[in-house]
């Protein structure tokens, strides 16, 4: 008996379920119908609470919950004031950017208030009919754009309204590594064979190409994946967009969409049973949808950071070398 | 235990013992010679303005740029001079005893 056998034996005693902070980009926080001009509410994600807002101009917001001055949680009792949010303790006003523009009762503005904001808020923008907010632990500026995506973006030429949204109990790195272990899609997924993958990396981008064209993926940092189906004749687009809300919880959520196949009777019916398939609702198919197995995983595995792979495993541990990118070490305020 | 004189607001001159290593502006806000000092030594209200005596103020450590900062955001609503200082960036020591100057007027 070997020490490196019993090494191997006892490792999953120290391993952990997700052993990794919150990955740095853009991430969906709620559909733009969602939050209207005027409203403020409370969003638990990047494992905190937020206050989430839209200014009276129709701009989005979202800052940390307390007060600078003294700490009231501006999500309670909180109030949109024109372009500002306001805080109800002592009708203190914040911009957007976290700027403090107004305080009711001061003779003179502290300083500080001009140097630079004081309240920590992230950057919020409108896109794909969505809120997104970039995340970055130590307030790092946004380092990439949101891509332009035609099935979301163009007035016409596309159609569908469907989505859909789940949670899993597992963090966004192991959700998107199942789009690189093609093993697993065979043996757990029922797929009749072990397709072929290609993935290319380029700053924060992944292409994937499953199956020779068969699934096609463009992926922008931890919060994107534009998936294109390729069957039948026919192309299908899944655009999916998870959260990671806790350190170990993530919303998954997906819009699909398809050509605009109005004119072909045919081939509208076969992108809606693709979309069925995506989502794992197509009636006789021999293959699982993700819902029905991947979350029997997810919900109680543990992260191998040394994984014991075979040949067939795909390429792993080059995708988590790219994946890594994205975990920053968060500062802590030398002041409480 | 450090003694300085300070002219309070009704021009009376009072001598008053201040904690080594403490900021004048507590002993100001605290021993009766009605300064406010509100923010507490961050620089961010101005309350504990105060003029220096000439020949004691080469003697004081150089300003921060947070100290001029809240000096000039005062300099609106009240006198500032060469010889002003926020009393909460003066830390005393047994080197300044015999420091004297004048509580500024309310901003």
């Amino acid at each position: 008996m070997s020490a490196i056998n019993l090494d191997q034996r006892l490792s999953s005693r120290t391993l952990e379920r997700h052993p990794f902070p919150i990955p740095t980009g853009w991430f969906f926080v709620d559909y733009s119908e969602n939050l209207k001009p005027g409203e403020v509410r409370n969003v638990e994600l990047f494992d905190q609470e937020w206050v989430l807002y839209r200014n009276e101009s129709g701009v989005p917001g979202m800052t940390d919950p307390y007060c600078p001055h003294l700490g009231a949680h501006i999500g309670h009792g909180g109030t949109v004031c024109g372009d500002h949010l306001r805080c109800p303790f002592h009708h203190w006003e914040y911009d957007e950017q976290g700027y403090c523009k107004k305080i009711p009762y001061a003779k003179v503005m502290p300083p500080i208030v001009k140097k630079g904001p004081i309240l920590l808020t992230l950057p919020t923008l409108d896109k794909y009919g969505m809120i997104w907010a970039w995340y970055h632990p130590n307030c790092v500026a946004p380092t990439w754009e949101l891509p332009y995506i035609p099935e979301m973006e163009d007035a016409s030429g596309w159609v569908g309204s469907r989505r859909g949204t789940w949670s899993a109990n597992t963090f966004l790195q192991e959700i998107a590594e199942n789009g690189v272990d093609v093993a697993h899609l065979k043996f757990l997924h029922g797929a009749p064979i072990i397709p072929p993958v290609d993935a290319a990396y380029e700053g924060h981008r992944m292409k994937l190409d499953i199956g020779h064209g068969y699934i096609l993926g463009d992926i922008h940092g931890p919060g994107l994946q534009v998936m294109h189906f390729h069957q039948n004749g026919i192309t299908a687009t899944m655009i999916s967009y998870t959260q990671p809300v806790t350190a170990g919880r993530s919303q998954m959520n997906m819009s699909f969409r398809h050509p605009d196949y109005s004119d072909d009777a045919a081939k509208f019916k076969e992108a809606e049973r693709v979309v069925d398939h995506m989502i794992g609702a197509a009636a006789g198919e021999s293959s699982a949808g993700f819902e029905a197995v991947d979350f029997m995983v997810w919900n109680h595995k543990k992260y191998r950071p040394k994984p014991l792979l075979c040949d067939g495993d795909g390429p792993i541990l080059k995708f988590r070398k790219w994946f890594s990118q994205f975990y920053v070490e968060p500062q802590t305020a030398a002041q409480a | 235990m450090t003694s300085i004189r300070a002219v309070w607001r009704d021009g009376t001159e009072h001598e008053m013992g201040v904690p080594d290593g403490a900021s004048v502006m507590e002993t100001l806000r605290d021993d009766g010679a009605d300064v406010e000092g509100t923010c507490g030594g961050e620089c961010a209200c101005g309350t504990c303005h105060v003029y220096v005596d000439a020949e004691w103020l080469d003697r004081l450590p150089l300003q921060s740029g947070e100290e001029l900062d809240m000096l000039d955001a005062v300099s609106g609503l009240v006198e500032v001079r060469p010889s002003s200082r926020l009393s909460c960036q003066i830390r005393m020591h047994p080197a300044l005893a015999g420091l004297r100057l004048e509580v500024a007027p309310e901003a």
